[in-house]
């Protein structure tokens, strides 16, 4: 009994030194990134260079609202991104709702295309879209943008919807037709407050696919102050002036939407992707 | 209680998520395929040129070369994810005190935009004023700075790296979601039948995972085959043809040659690769149901 209870404690104590390297290997670059953007712009060209530095400074935060379009750039991307969730999240509901009650002609044919979807470079799209969305006169406007992104992220959304509706029981949807609900009524006062964390869950993949997004937003928007987030902090990544600790606080104050939505979102957000992708 | 009625009204539901599909899906794709027939400016020319570029792309080897690339790039990027997120997985899924400080911790690289990632490492790999440089001179590893991202043989390497730390936190968590949706009794009944913990790994967790570890492989494999802002950000390709992998190709020929025609065959090319090696892991892996 004594020998196992020691075994068992080393065995973890090396799983804690795991954990440990495996922390550090990913807080070391983000606590750069935060380093960077305290220091001033004497201070990020110093070799060697400090981790601490020397006159801590906020400079670089309220810099980027002021020298560069960085709210523009911060507002079109939560219009952007807010508009096309919230559509993707009523198609996404529907169909999964459809599919998880119904049979019906051509039901696997778009849950499989539905996966096909998610085999195709993104890049095979953006020409013609670049084309169609010119011809329509879409090219630099935040509406063309927020219909690629709805395309992006109906496909998943619908997947983790489906999963979701699959664990709610059926008895609810009879009792309640049984009760004298239409079809539509059933599914908006009964099944739609019950998957709410479903809701969620989707919601935030299609949050993170929009406000990641940085190809097709630095094709078909031109405008400085049209750009998203993404294309604007990229393009701090200039040719002649790199200023990293701008681009650093513009980096962590991009983040953090993500980071802050995930913390109190995680648990329903993990169980809905894996329903989604896995249990099909 | 599913009437015949029924079925029409399931086409109801989906009809918004159908039309969507198919205006913004289907139809961009198969204009894609279209414009892969033409030499075109996406304006006023439009010369139909038949399988000119398709037969362009495989008569020399530079396309060819570039998927080898992107192959050899795909695969050490996918074998990092797994090899990181399985071990990484299995250990959170044990009852230990304090792991979900280590799970919020492990998964902020996939929390931050790929953006924000190529242009993090862009600074640490600074041949100048970068973190990288400094912690190794200071080990005694490296004499001078290396311009990590500047040099091809050390930029593929600086790529992969990236991406492994970007990626990993994926394959972790929806590993992990599959480790926890193993009920606790299979294990107390492999226990009673007189499994160790190595055996009930091998006869319990692994055929219980084996599913959602095939999802998980086909996903990653196609994403990361077809990434492009990470690398964009950190070399553009660059430098000669070093990182050069075929989305970044179709997108400078494109948006800088304008040879939209070549580009949009190029497209069409990788998509059937993506989908091949989605097929080939479902027969190789494939649990037969779908």
């Amino acid at each position: 009994m004594e020998t196992t209870k020691r075994k068992f404690s080393i065995f973890n104590t090396g799983m804690y030194a795991i954990l440990i390297v495996a922390s550090c290997l990913v807080l070391i670059p983000t606590l750069w990134m935060v380093s960077t953007a305290l220091k001033s712009n004497e201070e990020v060209m110093i070799t060697p260079p400090k981790w601490i530095p020397d006159n801590p400074t906020f400079e670089s935060f309220t810099r980027i609202w002021k020298d560069y379009p960085f709210l523009d750039y911060f507002l079109n991307s939560v219009f952007i991104v807010a508009v096309s969730t919230f559509i993707t999240i009523a198609f996404a509901a529907l169909a999964g709702y459809g599919a998880s009650r119904f049979k019906f002609r051509g039901k696997g044919t778009f849950l499989s295309f539905l996966l096909v979807t998610q085999m195709f470079p993104s890049i095979m799209l953006l020409i013609p879209f670049y084309k169609v969305l010119k011809t329509f006169g879409l090219i630099d406007s935040h509406w063309g943008l927020i219909v690629v992104y709805i395309a992006f992220a109906l496909p998943m959304c619908t997947w983790m919807m489906l999963g979701f509706f699959q664990g709610i029981p059926r008895e609810l949807d009879e009792a309640a037709m049984i009760d004298g609900c239409s079809q539509i009524r059933t599914f908006v006062q009964i099944i739609l407050p019950l998957s709410l964390p479903g809701i969620a869950a989707t919601a935030i993949y299609s949050f993170l696919m929009g406000w990641n997004e940085y190809m097709f937003a630095f094709i078909l928007v031109t405008t400085e102050t049209m750009k998203t987030l993404p294309v604007g902090i990229g393009q701090l990544n200039g040719f002649y002036k790199v200023v990293w600790n701008d681009m650093m606080a513009a980096s962590i104050i991009s983040s953090l939407p993500l980071i802050v939505l995930f913390l109190f979102m995680q648990k329903y957000f993990i169980s809905s992707l894996t329903a989604g992708a896995v249990k099909q | 209680m599913l009437s015949s009625k029924s079925g029409l009204k399931g086409v109801w539901f989906i009809l918004p998520a159908v039309v969507t599909l198919l205006v913004l899906i289907t139809y961009p794709l198969i204009y894609g395929a279209y414009i892969s027939f033409f030499d075109t400016n996406l304006i006023t020319k439009w010369d139909f040129v038949g399988l000119k570029y398709y037969v362009d792309i495989f008569s020399n080897s530079e396309f060819l070369n570039r998927i080898l690339l992107t192959l050899h790039y795909t695969f050490w990027v996918v074998v990092g994810h797994f090899i990181i997120g399985t071990g990484l997985a299995l250990i959170l899924n044990m009852k230990l005190k304090g792991i979900t400080v280590f799970r919020v911790i492990l998964i902020l690289p996939w929390l931050f935009p790929e953006v924000v990632v190529g242009l993090l490492w862009k600074w640490l790999f600074n041949p100048m004023y970068g973190l990288f440089n400094a912690v190794l001179m200071n080990w005694g590893w490296i004499d001078d700075p290396v311009s990590w991202l500047g040099n091809e043989q050390t930029a593929f390497a600086a790529v992969i790296v990236v991406s492994i730390w970007k990626g990993f936190p994926m394959v972790m968590m929806l590993l992990l979601a599959g480790l926890q949706s193993i009920p606790e009794d299979v294990y107390e009944a492999a226990k009673i039948d007189g499994c160790t913990r190595s055996t009930a790994f091998r006869y319990v967790t692994l055929p219980a995972l084996m599913p959602v570890m095939v999802v998980t492989l086909i996903l990653d494999t196609v994403w990361w085959f077809k990434h492009f802002t990470m690398i964009w950000i950190l070399t553009q390709g660059g430098p000669g043809n070093a990182t050069n992998v075929v989305s970044i190709d179709i997108f400078k020929q494109a948006f800088d040659f304008f040879n939209f025609g070549k580009a949009s065959a190029m497209a069409i090319l990788v998509f059937f690769v993506c989908w091949l090696m989605g097929y080939g892991y479902r027969r190789l892996f494939g649990n037969g149901d779908d």
